[in-house]
Order: C-alpha cells, then sequence, then structure tokens
C-alpha cells in the first residue's frame, strides 16, 4: 500500500515535471486568482475598520443654556438617556468643557492667549449623546428635535448616516469588482488546471495505456493526476505567503499615512489569521483544481 | 477456460463485429484465431480482455462471468491474462528490464520480488544479455519478446497474441511463435490473432476461422482456410 503511494506521488511529479513550463504558467495563473482574492480581503479589512472608526466617532451635541440649573440638566439626561435609539448620554459641565477645550489647543497659543483675555468661561454646558444604532439615526434625531425645553442653546446635528453611507457604497463597489476579477481568475485557474491536466493526461497516454493493459488499478492511474491539481495548489499558496507579507509591509505605511488616526494594521491581521486566511484558501483552491483535475482525467483517461 | 456463449457485438449503424460467436477454449490449449483484416478478430481480443462491452450473450473466462463487469473489476481480470500486440506498447525512456519492471510497479509489486521475477521472465524470453538496453537499441523481434516478458510476470494463465508477428520478418516471426510454445508447453493457454498463413499452417495446432464477425471454420488440427 505504502509502496504503491510513493509511486503515486513519483508518478505525481515526474507529471509536473515533464511538463514543467505547462505546470508554471498553471501555477502563475493560480497566484494571480489568490492575489486578486487577498487584495480583496485587504479591501474589506479596510472598509471595516474605517466604518467602525467613524461609527465610533458618531454623537450628538446638545448646547444648553449657561444659566440651566443642573438638576434640570440631569433631569434632561435621564430622560434622553431612557430614549431606546439612545446607548449612552454624557453630561460635560462648562468647567469640564473648558478644561478638554484647553488641552485639544494646548499647542495653539493664540486661542489660549484670547480665552484669558476673555476673562470667562465661554463654553456651554453639553449633553454628548451616543447613538445605539446607526439605522435609527434619523429617528433619534426627530426625538431630540421634539423636546421642548427652554434649556437646550443648540443642537448639532452632524449627518454622519451619509457619510457612512459613502464609504459602504465605494466598499462595496470595490469589492463587487474585486469579485468580478477574482471569479474571472478563478474561472481561468479551472479552465488551465483542466486544461494541464487534460495535456499531462495525453502526455502520458502510452504510459496510461500500458498500465490499463497490465492490470493497474483505475485509482493508480488516476490519483497522480489529482495529486498534481493539489500540488499546483500548494506552490500557488505557498508562493502568495512568502510574496503577500513583505507586499503588506511595503502597503502599511501608506495606509497609516492615508487613513491618519484609523488603526489599519495589515500585517499583523494576516498574521493573526494567516491560519484561517491562507488554510481557507488552500482548501478552497485544492478543491476546486481537484474537482477541475478529476474531470479532465475521467473524460480524457477512460478505462 | 474462455466460454463465448451466443456473443453479438454491435458496432454503429447495426454493423455486427461478432455474430453469435460461440467458443470453448480449454486450458492449456494453443488455439489460432485467424480472419482477414476487419473480420472481428481483434474485437473477440478486446471483449475478452473487458475493452469492449457485449451487446449480446455471455463470456466467461476461468469460471468468471465477465458480460457486465465493473469497471473496478477489470484490472482483476486483466491481471490473470497476458496481452501482447502487434506494435510490442514498450516505453521507449525505460530499458527492456524498466518496461517489465513497469507492468509489476503499477500493480503493487514490491522491489524484491520485482527483482526476483524481472530477471526469470527475462531469462525465460532469452533476453537475458540485454536487459538494460532501450527498445529502440534492439531488434523488432527482441522488442515483442520484452512485451512478452511484460505479458508473463503476473504469471498469467491465459496469454492473449494479437498479431504479435504483424511487425516482423519471417526469423523474428518465427522466433517469437516458438516462444508462444515454449509457455504454451508450460502449461499456459495461448490464443494466437494471425492472418500469417505460413505460421498457422505449420503449427499444426486448433485453427478457429473467423469471417464477417461469424465463426465459419473451427479445426482441432486445422489450417488457414480463407
Amino acid at each position: 500500500m505504502f509502496i504503491s503511494f510513493y509511486r503515486v506521488l513519483k508518478f505525481s511529479f515526474q507529471d509536473v515535471y515533464r511538463n514543467i513550463w505547462l505546470s508554471l504558467v498553471t501555477v502563475i495563473i493560480l497566484i494571480l486568482a489568490l492575489f486578486t482574492v487577498n487584495m480583496l480581503l485587504i479591501v474589506k479589512v479596510i472598509g471595516d475598520t474605517a466604518v467602525d472608526a467613524i461609527k465610533e466617532k458618531i454623537d450628538i451635541n446638545l448646547f444648553l443654556n449657561n444659566d440651566s440649573e443642573e438638576n434640570e440638566i440631569l433631569a434632561l439626561k435621564a430622560q434622553i438617556g431612557g430614549f431606546s435609539e439612545v446607548r449612552e448620554v454624557t453630561y460635560v459641565s462648562k468647567s469640564e468643557a473648558l478644561e478638554k477645550f484647553k488641552e485639544n489647543h494646548k499647542d495653539n497659543p493664540e486661542i489660549l492667549e484670547a480665552l484669558r483675555e476673555l476673562g470667562k468661561n465661554p463654553l456651554t454646558p453639553t449633553l454628548v449623546i451616543k447613538p445605539n444604532n446607526l439605522d435609527e439615526f434619523d429617528m433619534l434625531i426627530n426625538r431630540i428635535n421634539s423636546i421642548d425645553s427652554d434649556m437646550i442653546e443648540s443642537r448639532n446635528f452632524t449627518n454622519y448616516k451619509v457619510l457612512l453611507d459613502k464609504i459602504n457604497v465605494i466598499t462595496k463597489k470595490v469589492t463587487d469588482a474585486g469579485l468580478f476579477l477574482s471569479s474571472i481568475f478563478v474561472f481561468i485557474s479551472i479552465l488551465v488546471v483542466f486544461n494541464s491536466i487534460r495535456i499531462s493526461i495525453y502526455t502520458h497516454k502510452r504510459e496510461i495505456a500500458i498500465m490499463k493493459l497490465v492490470g493497474a488499478s483505475n485509482w493508480f492511474i488516476q490519483l497522480p493526476f489529482l495529486i498534481s491539481g493539489w500540488f499546483y495548489t500548494l506552490i500557488g499558496v505557498g508562493f502568495v505567503m512568502i510574496v503577500f507579507y513583505p507586499f503588506l509591509t511595503l502597503l502599511q505605511p501608506y495606509l497609516e499615512a492615508f487613513f491618519v488616526g484609523y488603526n489599519i494594521d495589515l500585517v499583523s491581521y494576516f498574521y493573526t489569521n494567516a491560519f484561517t486566511i491562507f488554510g481557507a484558501e488552500f482548501m478552497v483552491a485544492g478543491f476546486i483544481n481537484m474537482l477541475a483535475s478529476l474531470l479532465a482525467v475521467r473524460k480524457y483517461s477512460k478505462v | 477456460m474462455i466460454k463465448f456463449h451466443n456473443v453479438i457485438k454491435l458496432y454503429p449503424k447495426g454493423v455486427k463485429a461478432l455474430n453469435r460467436i460461440n467458443l470453448h477454449i480449454l486450458p492449456g490449449e494453443f488455439v489460432s484465431i485467424v480472419g482477414q483484416s476487419g473480420t472481428g478478430k481483434t474485437t473477440l481480443v478486446r471483449t475478452m480482455i473487458g475493452e469492449e462491452k457485449i451487446d449480446y450473450g455471455k463470456i466467461e473466462i476461468g469460471g468468471w462471468d465477465i458480460t457486465s463487469i465493473r469497471p473496478s473489476e477489470i484490472p482483476v481480470l486483466r491481471r490473470q491474462l497476458g496481452v501482447i500486440f502487434q506494435d510490442f506498447k514498450l516505453l521507449p525512456k525505460k530499458t527492456l528490464f524498466e518496461n517489465v519492471a513497469f507492468a509489476m510497479q503499477v500493480c503493487g509489486g514490491s522491489p524484491k520480488k520485482i527483482k526476483k521475477i524481472v530477471p526469470h521472465v527475462m531469462k525465460i524470453v532469452g533476453l537475458e544479455s540485454k536487459i538494460h538496453r532501450y527498445p529502440q537499441e534492439v531488434s523488432g523481434g527482441e522488442q515483442q519478446r520484452a512485451a512478452i516478458a511484460r505479458a508473463l510476470v503476473h504469471r498469467p494463465k491465459i496469454l492473449l497474441a494479437d498479431e504479435p508477428t504483424g511487425n516482423l520478418d519471417s526469423l523474428n516471426a518465427n522466433e517469437i511463435i516458438e516462444l508462444l510454445l515454449r509457455i504454451n508447453k508450460f502449461g499456459t493457454t495461448v490464443i494466437l490473432v494471425t492472418h500469417n498463413r505460413e505460421i498457422v499452417n505449420r503449427l499444426r495446432r486448433r485453427v478457429i476461422t473467423i469471417d464477417n464477425g461469424m465463426i465459419i471454420s473451427d479445426q482441432a488440427v486445422g489450417k488457414y482456410v480463407l
């Protein structure tokens, strides 16, 4: 049994070696397909990170009158906190707002000087409201608008939803284009693997005929070609793994420069999920290649 | 050993390659199947090795009904039959030894067994001094001998020879026939498919004549009648 398996492996490597140029083309097409799939993954990771970061920054500021009483503010805070669309309400007092303002502008002496010349705290107390769910953002704004209170001086409702929608649309378009490109490469890979195996079978036609004649089992005749399919996948995935990390390392500084303030670390993402990503790619690509090989073997090496 | 019961094999457009063939070949017999080209001789061989399915009737090989043989059973059948052809079917990039060993390798033979059996069969066919030659370095007769050696490695009970002398001159052809007779003497049933009148007439063994897919003559000690 072991000796037969060893011989099947030997015949399989002979098959790859004897058609080395064809094998190279097959592996290159596979690499292109896998590279496109991984690029698609990068787009998804960047898109998700950007959307999450923006979601985290979304809040509604309710600026209150300077003379509002503390207990009235807390009552209003409790009222808004009771809304089902609200995740959290934070009360920022005048003095806290001033401290925060100073901290934010500590590098700008002109602003700090102007504040000192003013002689008093110009900031108002604020309620910072974080929405529960972005889909209910419009509903939350309507509810806040419906609050009839003299305390509310102004309401700051920057429409983040439009921004998020735009990011989602762009991410979706890029993902769709990537999916389309990946599908083309996957389809080409199937055709190329199918064709490689077909040509290998033709190259070995005489050997196959003799194997059949002397009573070699069907699996012994067919298995080397199926193993060749897996071998192409192994080389393809291995090459992508080797090339992809240096590629990500090169890409990382550009991403960091473009997405300032966002935590996008593709290298560590691909390191952490290497087993899942490349393992899944190996299994799926291997399965597809084996299927293509099986079709070719069934069609062209009938016993 | 080999039984054909009312066997019919149809080719497209209703052409009858084999037409109601009834045949019984006993163990240890040396049978020549003769007939002109295209009369169904090769089809007969192909049905025996499971390469062609018949449309009607029944074929038994060594008591095994192979009429509806499953694809997975064909290799088992072929290990019990040795087959040689006119074109030798040797691999040009392998030596004669490797060609013969190949038949054992692809059937799971251990290296130890291969080392023991291959030189033995090479000696039987008289090629012990040329085992490391490549097919193109030896004569046609020697190539056919190597093919016979390959057919013998599984110790078959039946040896099917489909026009084994078709590509050989008369001297080499005679040597091959002598070799087949010697193998037959060891107890192997030999079925020789040929249209070489001279060889058949000299053999003085059983001759089955086929014409238009039908057996038209079956003589215990026969001659080429067409």
